[in-house]
């Protein structure tokens, strides 16, 4: 292991009362800080210090801390989960940042994901989206031989990829338009890629993205910010992918 | 019929195929309109630029068609753009202190909208130029040359044409992706084709107040 470096930073923090309340930025200033820390380490240390010295804990979403769930993430001096490629913001070392740098933190900015408190915002439109078609309604019943429904392998690679998706908005958060189609396109793709998906391939597609609309997400402009921003790297081949899918099922329509 | 059309124009995705549907129809327009443009080049003291004109013009009621028709794809490229850039606007009401950049925007994604508006106003200049003009059916070529003599309105063409080719280099890429087209084998190629034909319609529609200024300029 490398020598321990530590880190002299000034925080600029979001705080946010609550949902539709005016927020501003608080400055902070940390000292002594380990370069192992991972990003939200470093927020529990600044937690720890506003606690001890009488002061509300900034709030923050996380969970699993091993980059697999989707709960955490703030925009780190204008890129969601910071610096690193197809990294969260759990994942994301201090060594990333040098001493007596200022770091903006940030909540996801968007119609879709209103501020519960400070950096934690409410992604419950996902869930609203993934409940109008992101599923396979068919009686699964016990687990299935593995090969007994033959995929080829390059339609199992290209499932695969797109249910990398972890569902923790930085697309949303990192498009300008806070459009929410990277989101929307890897849970539509990752199902049209496979057998299970294709009875319903048409009624989700059309479901979804009326869902998508309904929440006040933006509209596409192809900028491909959400795929860089991306921890799981998903393609914006989706995106053209719900657009195919979506024109198609749209015009084939009944009733 | 009718419900189905309002469903589809208002979901995001079809607003977006309205807009790369008709944004592509113009590019096939600009191809059309530049090679009509460069017959201003022949060193035949633009017979050829009036002769192309004459032809447009002895179309009759089918030139009607095709400019009601032309007029219908703009209202239509313009107005879903508008309807998509205000969505967006009010799909982020609150602001970053650090402006999000992950290196994908280009400067030509981002200004979208303003050069779209700048072509817009460049058109409204442009039409009243030479389409309502009626020195134009007398001796287009004539008009052509008395109005691109003038620096100002070289500039103004000049910067006309700047705004457009920049909003192209992103267009046609865009509107395949918003259509559906990618690939992992042909879509770079595409996207660097889509920049190529901006490239060539830009430079082609700029070589002409270009030589005006060089050539015309300053004779009266």
């Amino acid at each position: 292991m490398s020598t321990n470096r530590s880190l002299k930073l000034t925080l600029k923090v979001w705080r946010q009362a609550g949902p539709g309340a005016p927020g501003h930025f608080e400055t902070h200033e940390l000292d002594g800080l380990s370069e192992h820390m991972s990003f939200l380490e470093m927020l529990d240390v600044l937690n720890e210090k506003l606690v001890l010295e009488g002061g509300d804990p900034v709030v923050f979403d996380h969970d699993c801390r091993e980059g697999i769930c989707g709960s955490c993430g703030v925009v780190i001096n204008g890129r969601a989960h910071g610096p690193d490629a197809e990294t969260a913001t759990c994942q994301l070392h201090m060594r990333r940042f040098k001493s007596g740098e200022t770091i903006f933190i940030e909540p996801w900015r968007s119609e879709g994901f209103p501020v519960v408190r400070d950096l934690m915002v409410d992604r419950s439109a996902f869930d609203r989206i993934i409940s109008a078609g992101g599923y396979v309604s068919t009686n699964t019943g016990s687990a299935p031989d593995g090969n007994a429904v033959p995929i080829p392998r390059e339609d199992a690679e290209q499932a695969f990829d797109a249910a990398a998706c972890i569902g923790c908005g930085a697309c949303v958060a990192a498009c300008p338009n806070g459009a929410a189609m990277l989101f929307v396109s890897a849970k539509v793709g990752h199902l049209a890629h496979l057998p299970q998906g294709q009875a319903e391939r048409e009624s989700r597609v059309l479901a979804m993205v009326r869902a998508m609309d309904a929440e006040g997400f933006g509209n596409c402009t192809n900028h491909y910010e959400c795929s860089a921003a991306c921890p799981k790297g998903i393609s914006v081949e989706n995106i053209a992918l719900l657009n195919r899918d979506y024109l198609r099922a749209s015009l084939l329509e009944r009733g | 019929m009718v419900t189905w059309l309002q469903t589809f124009v208002r979901s995001s995705v079809g607003k977006k195929a309205c807009m790369a549907i008709s944004g592509l129809l113009l590019v096939g327009f600009l191809v059309a309109h530049l090679a009509g443009n460069l017959t201003l080049f022949l060193p035949d003291d633009g017979a050829a630029f009036d002769a192309y004109a004459q032809k447009l013009h002895d179309l009759g009621p089918l030139l009607y068609v095709a400019e009601v028709g032309l007029l219908a794809l703009f209202v239509v490229h313009i107005a879903f753009a508008a309807w998509t850039t205000i969505g967006n606007r009010k799909a982020r009401t609150s602001r970053y202190a650090v402006q999000p950049d992950h290196g994908e925007r280009t400067v030509a994604s981002s200004t979208m909208p303003i050069t779209g508006l700048i072509v817009l106003l460049f058109l409204i200049v442009h039409l009243i130029h030479f389409r309502l003009d009626e020195r134009f059916e007398q001796g287009p070529f004539d008009l052509v040359e008395g109005t691109l003599a003038g620096p100002i309105a070289a500039l103004i063409y000049i910067v006309g044409v700047l705004a457009l080719t920049l909003h192209l280099t992103h267009a046609i890429g865009s509107a395949l992706q918003t259509l559906g087209v990618n690939h992992p084998r042909w879509s770079p190629l595409l996207r660097r084709a889509g920049v190529g034909l901006a490239l060539i319609l830009g430079l082609g529609f700029l070589s002409i107040p270009i030589y005006a200024l060089i050539a015309w300029g300053g004779s009266n």
